[in-house]
This record gives C-alpha cells, sequence and structure tokens, in this order.
C-alpha cells in the first residue's frame, strides 16, 4: 500500500480508514526492521501480542506520528495517563482514534 | 527517528524541550536508563514529558547495546558507557552542567560521569542505584552471571511468561542475547572504579531507594560520605521504584531540580 506522506493532514480530510493506512505505513518501517514487512494491520491490531513491538518501538512510532502530524498529536501525552500494561495492551485502533479526535479538535481550532 | 553520533557511536536519542516559557536558560536533565532490558523508553513513558511541561530540557538516550543504538561486541566497561555520554553532549552542543539521573545501572554511569568530569554535572540523581566503587563490581559480576546462566534457558524464560507476563519474558530473553552477543559479562566487572570514600562525588546527589530493595541499606553510607546528599527511601517499594511509585519520583526529582536550577523552573 502506498500512503502519500507529503499531503497535508486538515482536519476536513481527515477519516479513520486515511489515518490507519498512515499508521500501517510507519508501522511497515519499523516491522521490516525486524524482517516482518506483509503483516496485515487492522484497527483490532495489538503493538506487543500482535505485531510483537517493544516500547521502545512505540518511541520511534511516537516520533513518527509527530514528524507527520505535528503538535496536534502528542502521542507521549496521550499514553502518559496509561499503566504499563495498558500500553502493552493497546491496539492500533485506539491510536487511529486519538490522531483522529486530535486532528479534528485542531481543525475545528 | 533521532539518531546522533556520539564519538564512533550511533546513539538513540528523544529530547523533548520545555513545552512552557522559562526565565533564562531552562536546566537540561538527561535521563540514563539500566541495563539489559532496559532503554529510553522507561522514561519517555514516565518522566520525560512531565519534565517537558516542567520548563525542563529533557535529553533521554538509549545507552550502547540497548534500544535503538549501536550494539557492538565488545567496549561495555563502565567508562565506555561515561565517554559515550559525554560524545553526546558534546555533539548535542550542551557545554553547561547538566542534572544526570540514573536508573540503576544508569545511576551509576551518573556518578562515574561526576567523578571524572565534575564540570559537565550539576547534581547526580540515582533511583536505586550505586557508586560504582571496588564491591559493586563485585556484585555487578555476580548478577550479570546469574542473568546470562539463567536468561539463557527456554525453561526460565517460559516460566517468566507464565508468573510475569510475555512481555516482561520477551525482554528477558533479549537481554539473555545481549548477554550472548556481546562482552558486556566480562566488561562490567573490570570497570574503573573510583575510591569507596566517595570523594570523587563533589557535585549534591539525591539518591532514591525502595525500603525493601536491598540498596537501600546504602542510606547511611551515603549520608556519611557524600558532602551534599539528600535520601528518599519509598516503604513497601523493591527495585522498579520507577515504573510503580512513577508520580513520587517525579515530585522528588522536579522539587530537587528547582531547588538547584540557575534559571527558575515552572
Amino acid at each position: 500500500m502506498s500512503v502519500d506522506t507529503t499531503a497535508p493532514v486538515t482536519g476536513g480530510q481527515v477519516t479513520e480508514d486515511t489515518v490507519l493506512a498512515e499508521i500501517s505505513g510507519m508501522l511497515r518501517v519499523l516491522l521490516d526492521e525486524y524482517g516482518l514487512d506483509d503483516v496485515e494491520i487492522t484497527m483490532d491490531t495489538r503493538f506487543h501480542e500482535d505485531l510483537e513491538l517493544e516500547s521502545i518501538d512505540l518511541v520511534s512510532l511516537s516520533a513518527d506520528l509527530k514528524e507527520r502530524y505535528g503538535d496536534e498529536v502528542n502521542f507521549a501525552e496521550f499514553i502518559a495517563g496509561f499503566e504499563l500494561e495498558e500500553i502493552i495492551a493497546m491496539t492500533v485502533g485506539q491510536l487511529v482514534d486519538h490522531v483522529v479526535v486530535s486532528l479534528r479538535e485542531a481543525a475545528r481550532g | 527517528m533521532t539518531k546522533i553520533l556520539a564519538g564512533d557511536l550511533d546513539t538513540h536519542v528523544q529530547r523533548l524541550p520545555p513545552t512552557v516559557p522559562v526565565d533564562g536558560e531552562a536546566p537540561v536533565v538527561v535521563f540514563i536508563h539500566g541495563l539489559l532490558t532496559d532503554s529510553l523508553a522507561s522514561y519517555y513513558f514516565t518522566l520525560g514529558p512531565a519534565f517537558a511541561a516542567a520548563g525542563v530540557d529533557v535529553v533521554m538516550y538509549d545507552l550502547r547495546g540497548h534500544g535503538k543504538s549501536d550494539r557492538p561486541a565488545t567496549g561495555y566497561q563502565l567508562e565506555r558507557f561515561v565517554a559515550d555520554l559525554v560524545a553526546l553532549l558534546d555533539a548535542m552542543e550542551i557545554t553547561r552542567p547538566v542534572h544526570l539521573v540514573g536508573n540503576s545501572f544508569g545511576g551509576s554511569i551518573a556518578f562515574g560521569l561526576a567523578a571524572a568530569h565534575p564540570d559537565r554535572v550539576a547534581t547526580v540523581i540515582a533511583i536505586e542505584a550505586e557508586p560504582p566503587v571496588r564491591a559493586w563490581t563485585v556484585r555487578m559480576a555476580e548478577g550479570l552471571d546469574l542473568a546470562k546462566s539463567q536468561l539463557t534457558q527456554d525453561a526460565v524464560i517460559d516460566w517468566i511468561a507464565v508468573n510475569n507476563g510475555r512481555h516482561t519474558a520477551r525482554l528477558s530473553r533479549a537481554a539473555g542475547r545481549l548477554l550472548q552477543v556481546t562482552s558486556m559479562l566480562e566488561d562490567i566487572p573490570v570497570s574503573d572504579t573510583i575510591s569507596d570514600d566517595l570523594s570523587a562525588i563533589r557535585c549534591p546527589v539525591l539518591a532514591i531507594f525502595g525500603a525493601d530493595s536491598g540498596l537501600s541499606r546504602q542510606v547511611p553510607y551515603f549520608e556519611s560520605y557524600l558532602s551534599s546528599c539528600r535520601t528518599v527511601v519509598l516503604p513497601d517499594q523493591g527495585h522498579s521504584v520507577l515504573i510503580e511509585r512513577t508520580d513520587e519520583t517525579r515530585d522528588a526529582i522536579l522539587g530537587w531540580v528547582r531547588d538547584h536550577a540557575l534559571g527558575r523552573v515552572g
């Protein structure tokens, strides 16, 4: 799947599908380091249990999110409210929802 | 991902600038994680964002062999970790004295840097940590030997998975691998040490312990020998102070940095 990550992000265009596609792209780059580049990623995919990502991978993902979406999406702050077990059990869908809500709120200004 | 070439080591760094206005220069706090199963993620998901929100310039990095930094096969004596951090500060052009927060082995690195380069260090904040004295090298040798013999056995990893969860099991297996593919086990016990009288540590030290961890026995030793020391002992707490008592640890360190900052912190 190819995603145009250079396109500007605005509130009007933000849908669950586009954000899931973009985040899947970021995850594929991360997974490629481990030789896992063809895993199916859905809203229910769990970062740790399904993708075998460690907390340090979530740090990288957080940096990718910041690069893509700017300060509107603060992943570190989002998960600062979670217990470690909750971070480990987090799904891709939870992150997608957070990004969609953050971008829509930012667009509403 | 942010990689900085520090000396000859490609180092994974996450820097969080202060998110609130600061009078004068923001204090720089460098967070140093622990050995084997640890990475900068332990700070990124605990103290890091709160410190940036309090007006601190936050630097977190992965130690050599850990997280997403380079993993050379050899060169794991404490002084190499100390030199890495000096090279990183140089590469980031941070020349004024910094506050070093070190968890466990990370605290030993902080003490090592304070002893070797007192001009680079404002204060040391040691969480469940020992200074690199001779007795420390003996305990590290014993601990690392045990870790290597245990964490490279499938039966032990399976037991950890059942009792501590798959995440911890996976980290433990990775730790066992780290001890197999590097000379860490051989190198750390032959690290340079500092004198038992701790006279090499001249900066103020905040030491935080869990009451139930064996390390809290050092409190009288620190208080007698360190020239400027504050100790905090958290009751009913073992070694995992940072993860299990994050809020108290954050408040104690932020208060300490405020008290010792040249600029005012919000």
